[in-house]
């Protein structure tokens, strides 16, 4: 009996997220209109696609029992690469040359430059065993101040509607940014439920010192996941980048908050080793209904500041609370 | 049969570099293209030149029609009397959505100097003139002449924008602001941006195309 009590009391908890998504879209519903509407649908969707990639990689992160500051401004820098190289290429003028790049060039640039920069996390977090917050902390400021570098403190604009259709276009009436999410999200699910080095992830988060000790290299993972990560974020920037055509200097400022608030939501333990993908994905949906919810209701985006930290704080609670229960 | 597995194992890895070195090789030829520098530039300097455009629009389009302009005064009236009627009459925009862009025309008092903007009372109301914050598509599509059809990239839509608003910031506001005190009496004339389902006429902004 009591058994069966603690397996539904688990069951549950796992069902937290997705209990808090409905109950929040009934509220959001019933007070607007607009809100089940197949436009707003779409909208939601489309606007959470960013933060979705953002959020798989700090999960994968998380799961770890590290964190990822620097995705905000990874972010930036690699939507600004991407376009800066798509718009003006590369001048070799003592050769006369000129080296343009493609859509696909520009883009594999910009997810190259995210994957090492997040590489470079990796490595610092590992080899000189900085505490992950401080070395993607300092990975922010880098970051940022190459993008400011690389733009000159401008936007770069006009990239014109092949570069648009990534972040605006529609794909067999679902909108391009919500194919992009969704094969993240499809792969970071088979990454960490199908592979060795998902289990690796888990493990490591569980406990990193039996982990080491049953032959796991960590260093090795937490650098991949890194990677990753920074690979994940540049993706995000170049959604970012394509839907407003323009790369802005300024971009992704405060994301890290909105994904590693999606990741808590989503019942991902800060500690590690205990979460998923799909609960990060619901963390993600639930931040953007929250957010669509209350500009249809008109809130002031000053309140909409309180009421998601709050939300945050809520998630956290309750985790801890699950955690003591067992 | 043994052997032969080793024999497969030991190719695996070959084939997997070399289907990986064939996708690298077919990334790149995808990716990159190389020219002369010196064709692109001169092709470059053939684009769409929106300074240019932007000059001539303000000169020949936009000021003309800013003397026709409605007193923000009559104007704010009419939107709190007949919403709609104003809207219809006065207001332009290219996009679609609640924000419409109207000329108007008057004159007020400086009452304050603020960081970015000028407190001006008119003999109604008080409003704000911007000061630093140029910004927007209110100059360019405020007037109705500025026609989008014309154009076939958004980029350059946009530049209009840009151009035209680092002119007013040059030419118009620049010259304006050292001189500007408070007790001043100020004749202005440009556009104001309103959202027509939230109307809010308490805080108006004019982005000024001219000032005396």
């Amino acid at each position: 009996m009591q058994t069966t009590l603690e397996s539904q009391k688990k069951r549950l908890a796992k069902l937290q997220p997705l209990i808090a998504l409905f109950v929040l879209c009934l509220i959001i519903g019933l007070l607007s209109d607009k809100f089940f509407t197949v436009s707003n649908f779409w909208n939601v969707l489309r606007q959470i696609s960013v933060n979705i990639c953002l959020s798989v990689g700090m999960t994968l992160v998380v799961l770890m029992a590290g964190i990822d500051l620097s995705v905000g401004s990874v972010l930036a820098l690699c939507g600004a690469i991407t376009a800066g190289l798509f718009k003006m290429g590369i001048e070799v003028p003592s050769q006369n040359l000129y080296v343009g790049f493609t859509l696909l060039g520009a883009s594999v640039a910009g997810v190259l430059t995210g994957a090492l920069l997040g590489f470079f996390n990796g490595f610092v977090i590992t080899r000189f065993k900085v505490p992950s917050f401080v070395a993607t902390l300092a990975m922010l400021t880098v970051a940022r101040g190459l993008t400011m570098l690389w733009t000159k403190g401008f936007p770069i604009s006009g990239l014109g509607e092949q570069f648009a259709y990534m972040g605006t276009g529609w794909f067999l009436g679902v909108p391009v940014p919500v194919w992009i999410s969704a094969t993240v999200v499809g792969l970071a699910v088979f990454l960490s439920d199908k592979t060795k080095l998902g289990r690796y992830i888990y493990a490591i988060g569980g406990n990193e010192n039996a982990s080491l000790l049953s032959g796991i290299n960590i260093n090795k993972v937490k650098v991949i996941v890194y990677t990753i990560a920074g690979a994940l974020a540049a993706v995000g920037g170049l959604m970012v980048t394509s839907r407003l055509d323009s790369a802005q200097p300024n971009a992704g400022t405060g994301y890290e908050l909105d994904s590693i608030a999606a990741v808590v939501i989503g019942g991902t333990s800060l500690s590690g080793g205990k979460g998923s993908i799909w609960g990060t994905v619901l963390g993600a949906i639930i931040i953007g209904v929250l957010n669509n919810g209350l500009v249809l209701l008109n809130v002031s985006p000053f309140w909409q500041q309180v009421v998601k930290g709050f939300v945050i704080l809520l998630a956290v609670i309750i985790d801890k609370v699950n955690s003591k229960n067992g | 049969m043994p052997p032969l597995e080793k024999k497969n194992n030991k190719m695996l890895p070959w084939l997997k570099y070399g289907i990986g070195g064939a996708v690298v090789l077919l990334l790149a030829y995808n990716s990159v293209y190389f020219r002369k520098l010196d064709e692109v530039k001169a092709e470059a300097s053939g684009k769409f030149d929106a300074a240019s455009f932007a000059k001539n629009f303000l000169e020949k389009q936009l000021s003309p029609k800013l003397e026709t302009a409605p007193d923000i005064d009559e104007l704010t009236t009419m939107l709190s009397t007949d919403k709609n009627k104003a809207f219809d009459t006065y207001s332009h925009a290219t996009a679609i959505g609640n924000i419409r862009y109207f000329l108007v025309k008057g004159q007020g008092k400086i009452v304050k100097i603020n960081e970015n903007d000028l407190t001006i009372q008119t003999p109604k109301q008080q409003l704000t003139l911007a000061m630093e914050f140029i910004y927007g598509n209110a100059l360019r599509d405020a007037s109705g002449e500025f026609d989008i059809t014309k154009f076939t990239k958004t980029a350059d839509i946009n530049n209009v924008s840009s151009e035209l608003n680092k002119l007013i910031r040059a030419s118009v506001v620049f010259p304006f602001r050292p001189k500007a005190k408070e007790g001043d009496m100020v004749q202005f004339a440009g556009a104001v941006a309103l959202n027509k389902e939230h109307l809010n006429l308490a805080e108006i902004e004019v982005i000024p195309a001219s000032l005396k």
